[in-house]
């Protein structure tokens, strides 16, 4: 989190944060500081939500910033817009924090596009698990209200990754509405970069409230969650201790590669798992299947897997797609929140920031940073012996 | 009794081991080898690859999970690649693998990364010999006797 702004600009929320942002966004259509809204929009049939680009203002009324599910990860919302450059037109995109991180992996990976983008975060207290909502979406609204009311990151009733989650705030988007801690009927307007200072500045708002208070409340919960988090995922890391572990926790695996479908970061244009190169001739099978006495199928879940949590644990931002999208409920989002967070402080990075670092596999240093060194350090020291 | 045919079958066990090697050094290093006459350990097969950062994650998971014992990953000295720093990429991607199987529990001192120069024939005998020696050590794969994965 950058330490941007000390300042923030209180308004009124008398309808909570949601109706809060929605007016904000009016006005920047208004005041041509956007030219469309990228928001969730609750669908026709009323049990879902879809991310709609908004250019007509009316459809806003049917827009839920604050939307009680992520059927899609927004910043796959924002490649599909982004993916080929940016236009004309400047966007206000409103995301989750992890979708915010999310959006700035796949910026390093040259797949979105931020030109002409306008990150818009807020404080994001979780979301309903998306099965329980389509099952029952009165109940999940009525769940997602009591959600809100609480008015901080929740701790029971949304998605295990958002049980978990302690980047649920200030994330480097252009603008931030804080909203936990503060009473009820007001927000936090802050700007988080210097675009959202100029976005601000042309809507003239005045950013002339002390956020210090809301800034405690923030690191207070943070502090909690963190908490949450490392023992959650102790508990995970005994449950996948090697191939017993791993091949217990995937078992029920029907290896649909939903996980990888739903993932913002998984970033190959063509998965190696569906390539052709990764089937296999019968013989190969056969053979398989003869020296280990039986074979299952779909075979290489585990591969799958693990081939996974290398490819993208230093990227993943914890959103959780992955096991709100698993259609046998393994802890998907556990296993690669807990690889995450030892391959991404091995390689010194944090995924989800925009600060200008390249993803640890595409830069390197002659001398490698400590823990990367102590791996490498055995080929290195033959190399000391050799010279 | 079983552990006699335990011993047996260690006495009888035969690793595959897999080795990714740069087509512009480590490669030609295993042909001096070849041609010097020296004794190399038959456990290891060679896979000629362009460079060493050519090798993704998934190829050595792919040799792990179809049964080789060990993985064997060389290439050109820090600061000779033949392509500048593919070497130092090489380093990451290995540092990166060796971490998650550390954390997974899986026998990650079954893969290696080193180094050997095309002119460093006894160095990739050395290399060869000393890691086929430990993966007899280590034993057969788990992974050969798991009908589930």
């Amino acid at each position: 989190m950058n330490d941007f702004a000390a300042l923030g600009a209180k308004i009124k929320a008398a309808d909570g944060p949601g109706e809060a942002i929605k007016a904000f966004l009016r006005q920047a259509v208004e005041k041509k500081v956007a030219d469309a809204v990228l928001v969730p929009v609750k669908v026709p049939a009323g049990n879902s939500y879809a991310w709609i680009l908004v250019t007509d203002m009316s459809i806003l009324d049917d827009a839920s910033p604050v939307a009680p599910v992520m059927p899609v990860q927004g910043a796959k919302a924002l490649k599909s817009l982004t993916r080929k450059g940016h236009g004309e037109l400047t966007v206000m995109a409103v995301m989750r924090p992890c979708e915010i991180r999310a959006t700035f992996e796949l910026l390093k990976l040259n797949q979105v596009n931020l030109e002409k983008v306008v990150l818009v975060s807020y404080d994001c207290p979780g979301a309903i698990p998306f099965r329980d909502y389509v099952k029952d979406p009165g109940f999940g609204e009525k769940n997602f209200q009591a959600v809100m009311a609480a008015g901080g990151p929740a701790e029971k009733n949304v998605k295990p990754a958002c049980v978990i989650c302690d980047e649920f705030s200030r994330v480097d988007s252009d603008i931030h509405f804080g909203w936990f801690g503060e009473s009820g009927s007001s927000v936090l307007v802050i700007p988080s970069s210097d675009r959202g200072v100029e976005v601000l500045g042309s809507m003239g708002m005045e950013c002339s409230d002390d956020i210090a208070g809301w800034k405690k409340t923030i690191s207070g919960l943070k502090e909690k969650k963190t908490g949450k988090r490392t023992a959650t995922l102790t508990e995970t890391a005994k449950t996948i201790q090697g191939l017993d572990g791993l091949l217990g926790t995937f078992s029920e695996c029907i290896g649909c590669h939903n996980c990888m479908a739903v993932c913002p970061i998984c970033y190959c244009r063509q998965c190696y798992f569906d390539s052709e190169v990764a089937k296999k001739t019968p013989d190969f099978i056969l053979e398989t299947a003869k020296k280990r006495g039986g074979l299952a199928f779909p075979s290489d879940r585990v591969m799958f897997h693990t081939g996974r949590m290398t490819h993208m644990s230093l990227s993943c931002v914890s959103c959780g797609m992955c096991t709100d999208a698993c259609p046998v409920d393994i802890h998907v989002a556990e296993v690669f929140s807990y690889m995450a967070d030892i391959t991404q402080p091995a390689f010194e990075y944090t995924a989800g920031r925009n600060d200008g670092v390249p993803l640890p596999l595409r830069k390197y240093e002659e001398k490698e940073v400590p823990q990367v060194h102590e791996i490498v350090k055995e080929a290195e020291g033959e190399e000391a012996a050799h010279e | 009794m079983q552990e006699k045919m335990e011993n047996q079958e260690l006495d009888q066990f035969k690793p595959k081991i897999v080795g990714f090697l740069c087509n512009w050094c480590t490669y030609a290093a295993a042909d001096l080898a070849g041609s010097s006459k020296m004794e190399i350990d038959p456990a290891l097969t060679v896979i000629r690859v362009m460079c060493s950062s050519r090798v993704d994650h998934n190829l050595v998971l792919t040799t792990f999970f179809s049964g080789a014992d060990g993985v064997l990953i060389a290439g050109c000295h820090p600061g000779d690649c033949h392509y500048g720093a593919g070497n130092y990429y090489a380093r990451r991607r290995y540092a990166l693998l060796k971490k998650v199987m550390e954390s997974l529990g899986l026998e990650s001192e079954r893969l290696k990364l080193s180094w050997i120069s095309a002119a460093e024939g006894n160095r990739y005998a050395e290399v060869v010999n000393s890691f086929s020696e430990k993966i007899r050590q280590l034993g057969p794969n788990p992974i050969n006797k798991m009908s589930g994965l």
